[in-house]
């Protein structure tokens, strides 16, 4: 006869607002094979854990069902209780009458009859319950970081610098991501190429640090602490041990009218080519689709001049494949573009700004470009159309961002603070010139934040204009902005030189993708999730992965740097151990049942079934059965649910205890 | 006028006005960031077309014209909740003080409203007596406005009640009085005051 102890929490008012908690209690204690059974207030807290452990010892228990939240929430925290008690913690189950009962109904007695049935239903599984031991795992010391922006030159530097080694990935052909491109950051106005450029060049020569740019994820195996990545570096056609990064390619590259995506296409490079000149490596990349040679065959001229014979026409994608124990995705973001049509939205872009048709309608991303001391028109504020030097520019807030019409119904968080910066900036290099704002609220939550958009208000004379722009057209040289000033309850327009649009921010394309590959889960705009909003905000779902920047949502500078660091620290939390526990909720084959059918490699998702050999002491072969490496098994019972003949079973999920389960209601 | 739409340019908003407000009222108006607390607890609210909100608002984009048309700066009471709460340290009553200066230099007296006869009458009477005589005020105020039975059941009352003196008595130091206004005067020639 089990000895179970029921221990049921009023989780403050959350459950013992719909659930009569002391009856559950009490119709527990009847139960066969219950021994104890309680009510406290806060089971989790250090009381209520003690009541639990007081219980085991004095009442002999065997088995604790605690009845409160979701075993995601306190699952950890009641085991190790249990665990400390001198139960085995797999003999401790929650009964999750929180999510799955208090919170979803409002008749209070039909509520506290399903709780007691839920009680029932867990007291049946842990009497049938193995007492389990951790699997441990090997953890490799070696990180992966996906993305060279801040955060991801962050994670990697915190990283190696508490002696680890880390593998750094990005898509581009240098590291820097978009500080890269901006010229001054809020709210302190420190040029930022002054202050991120160092950062490259130290994850570039850190001697634990493995760069690997114009390189992509091309696959991801294994699990927490023991991946298998897989990088596709791609061809740059430029041997990279070889190149001085002297330059001579590009300035004698005959073919010099391609715009640079890095100055958002208001610059021009040649096709082999360094981004920008402070690029990390400096390696150059030959561009094929616009590389005369690689068009007509004709042309190598970059070849010729090399000194040291860098030029490698024949390159080809390579496939390298680094074991890592943990991995930091920080993909960043990019910036909405009011021609195309935002996911899920039912309508493209704006039409009414004129669908990214009018040469001097450009982003917060271009403005940056302009106003770079580094970029194309060398510091000056020049419209695109015709090069003059605008005197009324208008800038427009929340485009696309909390616009629910055009699918994103998010703010974008960091527009408000840039723009505020613009109109300085602005105001810094055209001091006959006027800014005007059209803003729906100024969201200044932030350090110096709020203190910075009302200097740029006060101080700076922009013109900040509460309501939003209906209609921007080209009228002469001019643009048109319709607005409406909602403090004063009139329609405003504007001939403005040039506009501004603060355009959403968004996840980088492919995130989904990359996502597939990881494991991990994304919302349905592409950012990655977090496990918990509140208490892991930096890991996600799937062990052993963790986020950093932009990628799991919109967020500036220091947030970022934040964020970052805090993923690092949690890489090393996990290196600090040589070997990783893991729960043994593993999948288990019957041998002697088995007849080797393998739907259940087909069905895991995680590749954890393998074939095995069964032999006799001779060594001849008897048949084959189905494996499951516990190391790999996620233990999500798929294989148990698909099995023909019954041969999988997971640990704590065997059909004998969910038929118990049903049996006892 | 009151409904067309806004033009903003560097030419249409008078920022030129707006410094001399600011010089005139010794307080910022840029600073003010439309919470709407000065219209929220003004007493005189509901006779004014524009609240005193949007008249800094329309200050802070140099809508001159719209701010002075209308009658808004002059049923100001000048009680000075707006300024006393304003969160921003925006000095709202000196602003419309401020506003009214700047509506009679360039338009004489409005209107709209009688505040600038009342109070002229009333410092004339500074200047005469040194002291306010309020027979000879009302009795003016209501011959001049052409409203001549104004509040003319309130008289006995005050009366009775001493409010209101039949006779005048003249401030001692009244030469001294007068130096003030003819100092003022001067400098005005001068141009060294408001």
């Amino acid at each position: 006869m089990s000895r179970i102890g029921v221990f049921v929490c009023h989780c403050g008012e959350n459950i013992s607002r719909t659930v009569d908690v002391e009856k559950v209690a009490a119709e527990a204690a009847r139960l066969p094979g219950v021994s104890y059974a309680c009510d406290y207030k806060y089971m989790c807290s250090d009381p209520g854990q003690s009541l639990l452990k007081k219980a085991v010892a004095e009442h002999g228990l065997d088995g604790v069902v605690v009845a409160a939240c979701s075993p995601r929430m306190h699952e950890k925290t009641f085991r190790s209780a249990a665990k400390s008690a001198g139960l085995n913690p797999f003999l401790c189950e929650m009964a999750n009458i929180r999510e799955h009962c208090s919170w979803v109904h409002e008749d209070r007695e039909e509520a506290t009859a399903k709780a007691s049935d839920i009680v029932a239903m867990m007291v049946a599984r842990v009497k049938k319950d193995k007492r389990l031991v951790p699997i441990t795992v090997p953890v490799t010391k070696r990180a992966l970081v996906i993305g060279g922006g801040i955060a991801g030159i962050q994670a990697a530097l915190d990283i190696a610098d508490a002696g680890h080694q880390v593998v750094l990935v990005e898509r581009e052909p240098s590291i820097g991501g978009h500080m890269a491109q901006l010229s001054e950051t809020f709210p302190t106005l420190d040029c930022s190429q002054c202050i991120m450029t160092p950062r490259m060049v130290d994850a570039a020569n850190h001697p634990n640090i493995t760069l690997h740019t114009y390189s992509e994820i091309e696959s991801v195996d294994g699990y927490i602490g023991n991946f298998q990545i897989t990088v596709r570096k791609k061809a740059r056609s430029v041997i990279e041990e070889r190149c001085t990064g002297c330059g001579i390619c590009s300035a004698k590259c005959p073919q010099k009218k391609i715009p640079n995506s890095f100055d958002k296409n208001l610059g021009l490079r040649p096709a082999i080519y360094v981004p920008f000149p402070q690029a990390v490596p400096n390696t150059p990349v030959i561009d094929r689709a616009n590389c005369t040679y690689f068009r007509s065959g004709k042309c190598g001229v970059c070849q010729k001049v090399c000194g040291p014979g860098a030029i490698d026409y024949g390159q080809e994608d390579s496939l390298i494949v680094e074991p890592v124990g943990a991995i930091v995705v920080a993909t960043g973001f990019e910036l909405y573009s009011i021609s195309e049509k935002p996911k899920g939205s039912p309508i493209k872009g704006y039409g009414e700004f004129g669908h990214g048709t009018i040469p001097d309608v450009i982003d917060g991303l271009t403005f940056e470009r302009l106003a770079s001391a580094s970029g194309p028109t060398g510091g000056k504020i020049l419209r695109p159309s015709d090069g003059k030097e605008p005197k009324q520019v208008v800038f427009v807030q929340c485009v696309g961002s909390r616009a629910r019409e055009k699918g994103i119904s998010y703010c974008s968080k960091i527009c408000c603070m840039y723009t505020a910066k613009h109109t300085m900036l602005y105001r810094h290099k055209v001091h006959d010139g006027q800014a005007y704002v059209f803003f729906m609220d100024a969201r200044t939550p932030g350090k110096n934040y709020d203190e910075f958009w009302r200097r740029a208000v006060e101080e700076e004379e922009a013109v900040y204009i509460r309501g939003m722009v209906s209609r921007l057209y080209q009228k002469g040289d001019k643009v048109v902005v319709m607005g409406s000033d909602i403090a004063v309850g009139l329609q405003v327009e504007i001939e403005a030189d040039l506009v501004v649009l603060a355009t959403a921010v968004q996840p980088r394309t492919g995130a989904d993708t990359l996502a597939q590959k990881l494991g991990i889960s994304y919302d349905r705009y592409n950012f990655y999730s977090e496990a918990h909003a509140k208490l892991k905000p930096v890991e996600c779902a799937t062990a052993g992965i963790y986020l950093a920047g932009a990628c799991q949502g919109p967020k500036d500078i220091p947030d970022t740097v934040s964020q970052a660091s805090a993923a690092a620290a949690k890489v090393m939390t996990l290196f600090a151990k040589s070997e990783l526990e893991r729960e043994p909720i593993v999948a288990k084959v019957n041998e002697r049942t088995c007849v080797a059918c393998l739907y259940c490699r087909k069905v895991c998702p995680y590749g954890a079934v393998e074939e095995k050999e069964l032999r006799d002491r001779q060594g001849n072969l008897i048949r084959v059965v189905a494996y499951v490496n516990p190391g790999v098994c996620g233990g999500c019972g798929t294989c148990q649910a698909t099995c023909p003949s019954k041969s999988v079973e997971l640990d704590g999920y065997t059909d004998e205890q969910i038929m118990a389960m049903i049996e006892s209601l | 006028m009151k409904h067309t739409k806004m033009q903003l340019s560097t030419e249409t908003m008078n920022l030129g006005f707006v410094r001399k407000v600011e010089a005139l009222s010794g307080s910022s108006v840029r600073r003010c960031f439309q919470c709407g607390k000065c219209s929220a607890g003004c007493p005189m609210r509901s006779f004014m077309e524009h609240p005193p909100n949007r008249i800094v608002r329309l200050l802070q984009l140099g809508q001159y014209e719209r701010v002075l048309a209308g009658r808004s700066i002059w049923y100001c009471a000048s009680c000075e909740t707006c300024t006393t709460r304003c969160p921003n340290k925006v000095d709202l009553a000196a602003i419309m003080d401020a506003l009214r200066k700047c509506s009679w230099d360039a338009r004489g007296p409005s209107k709209e409203s009688l505040v600038q006869l009342a109070n002229r009458l009333f410092l004339d009477n500074i200047r005469t007596y040194g002291r306010q005589y309020e027979m000879r005020l009302a009795a003016v105020f209501n011959l001049r406005s052409g409203k001549l039975l104004k509040d003319f059941m309130l008289g006995p009352t005050l009366l009775t009640r001493g409010k209101l003196k039949m006779f005048h008595r003249k401030n001692r130091n009244i030469g001294e009085i007068e130096k003030i206004f003819s100092r003022i005067e001067e400098l005005r020639k001068k141009g060294e005051a408001p």
